[in-house]
């Protein structure tokens, strides 16, 4: 299809020998928010992490915007750009020392040697504009290993939206937060997806907040167990299938992490 | 005699001339490179990168050939080695390197037992020679930091982003691959040209300590690499000269100026949750 901005085809990868995502195929249509489900282990990390070509793939094909990723997860600088990735959390931010507003302008370099007098008043326009809109103004000069669970959520998005993107992959962006943070990160998120036309696909555990926000869902218990609506893809049936009998959803508890991510 | 007119006398001897110069620019070299190499967790590789180096220096001997020429390709082919054993291994990589690093000294150790004019030169080779650098050494030197500090200029925000998180880079088009093993490689390099100043026991030192120092009283990236040169740069110099003037081992007198101003930034660090070591 020419117009999705995510196609998959039989997706397989491997860790350590050993398949965690299998024959996974599905794509999204423009301005769609794609939730992808399923228990802890199941490989959710490891998909998005191969779909941005962070982990090598063992097996099919992906298109970003209409480019195939190539096998060791090459894409043009131009499509880089418009694809933005929402980590779990940054794994060394307690380790270096980044100021909230040097750490946004970074979602904003394109990749590849650059000149340091070479930066552009874009850049800083672009940076202010981001954390305004994210409304972490205040945090401009604040290290990020000095920040809440929340701040640093907001502080990533304003790396994502930094740069007009097509496409926002969040891996468990609630992960850590309260339920009040998970309400405003949720309605920022949600706002910027209007005015930005963005693309989201997002791991998510809250099943509750997937089926008040988004338009489809993907079960993955290593292969794709179920896709579709809300409705459809999270009726109890298709949870008991996906997670086992024992499932209640509504008492279900936000794990902090899904399968082991590097 | 008192110690400004020794100074002054000292500063005249052209050895000490290039070893303060070499000190300098290896001082910066370790500094800079340090920055990314400690918050990389990198610190006990350059460690046991130059306990291994004796085995190379030991290779030179024994092929009579100058250390340097021998010590350069012998690190970067321990450092291409250790990555690839390392993404292989399911042993920890501390544990990995220890194994490396212990037996290149044993054997080293046990070769250099045996060749007879260097029984006494052991020690020197262990902690430094300061009278021992030539100007091929100073031009290698210069030639690295200019290298290096190109390389971390043109792609510092690549360098950052792998720094803090290495599928946030790969997601912004970063080739984490490549940059990983440049930098060790480098890293590797800067190793094996500053261990005739230093010495093999102590050369991590150079790499670790004025990074780590910086650290402690740095808010931002390019100021806390900037100072880390700096504080490599001066800790070398004041090192060796008070090396010269109480006729002191080069290495560990540079080390003990890097403890001491590990201690004042200690000692000035703020105190807040993040800054924290």
């Amino acid at each position: 299809m020419a117009t999705s901005v995510l196609d998959v085809h039989h997706l397989t990868v491997h860790r350590d020998g050993v398949p965690v995502v299998e024959d996974v195929s599905f794509c999204l249509a423009p301005e769609t928010d794609t939730a992808l489900v399923g228990p802890n282990g199941a490989g959710k990390s490891s998909l998005v992490q191969a779909l941005l070509g962070i982990l090598p793939r063992s097996g099919g094909s992906v298109r970003l915007l209409g480019h195939p990723l190539g096998p060791r997860g090459q894409l043009p600088p131009a499509v880089r750009d418009r694809i933005a990735y929402l980590p779990q959390t940054l794994a060394l931010r307690g380790r270096i020392p980044l100021a909230v507003a040097e750490f946004v302008g970074l979602g904003w370099d394109p990749a590849g040697p650059s000149l340091p007098w070479r930066s552009g008043g874009g850049r800083a326009a672009a940076v202010r504009a981001a954390l305004r809109r994210t409304d972490t103004a205040d945090l401009a000069e604040r290290l990020i290993s000095d920040l809440s669970v929340g701040q640093l959520k907001r502080a990533l998005l304003a790396f994502c939206l930094v740069r007009p993107r097509s496409l926002l992959v969040l891996d468990e962006a609630q992960a850590g937060l309260d339920t009040q943070a998970t309400e405003q990160f949720h309605q920022l998120l949600y706002g910027l997806r209007r005015s930005e036309g963005w693309t989201i696909l997002q791991v998510s555990h809250d099943l509750e907040m997937v089926r008040r926000t988004c338009d489809g869902v993907l079960c993955l218990n290593r292969s794709l167990r179920c896709s579709g609506s809300p409705d459809h893809a999270l009726s109890p049936t298709q949870l008991a299938q996906l997670y086992g009998p024992g499932y209640v959803p509504y008492h279900h508890h936000h794990p902090n992490n899904g399968p082991a991510s590097r | 005699m008192s110690a400004a007119p020794a100074l002054a006398e000292l500063l005249q001897l052209p050895f000490l001339q290039r070893a303060l110069l070499a000190g300098l620019l290896t001082g910066a070299l370790g500094g800079m490179l340090g920055s990314f190499a400690v918050l990389r967790q990198l610190s006990f590789f350059s460690d046991a990168l130059g306990h291994s180096a004796l085995l190379g220096i030991t290779a030179a001997i024994l092929l009579g050939l100058h250390p340097t020429l021998v010590l350069v390709p012998f690190a970067v082919l321990f450092a291409l080695g250790i990555d690839r054993l390392a993404s292989r291994s399911r042993l920890p990589t501390d544990a990995l390197l220890n194994i490396v690093y212990s037996s290149s000294l044993a054997l080293a150790l046990l070769v250099l037992s045996r060749v007879r004019s260097y029984r006494g030169g052991i020690e020197q080779l262990l902690f430094g020679d300061i009278l021992g650098v030539t100007w091929l050494d100073l031009g290698l030197i210069l030639l690295l930091l200019l290298v290096c500090g190109g390389y971390l200029v043109l792609s510092r925000r690549s360098q950052i982003l792998l720094t803090l998180d290495e599928p946030l880079a790969i997601s912004r088009g970063v080739a984490a691959g490549r940059h990983r093993l440049l930098f060790i490689v480098l890293l590797a390099v800067v190793v094996a040209i500053s261990i005739k100043a230093v010495g093999v026991l102590l050369i991590s030192a150079f790499v670790v300590i004025p990074a780590c120092a910086s650290r402690l009283v740095s808010g931002h990236f390019g100021p806390y690499v900037l100072l880390s040169a700096g504080l490599g740069a001066g800790c070398a110099v004041l090192g060796l000269l008070l090396s010269a003037l109480l006729d002191l081992p080069s290495g560990p007198a540079v080390v003990a100026v890097q403890l001491a101003g590990f201690l004042t930034a200690l000692a000035l660090a703020p105190r807040g949750p993040g800054l924290a070591p």
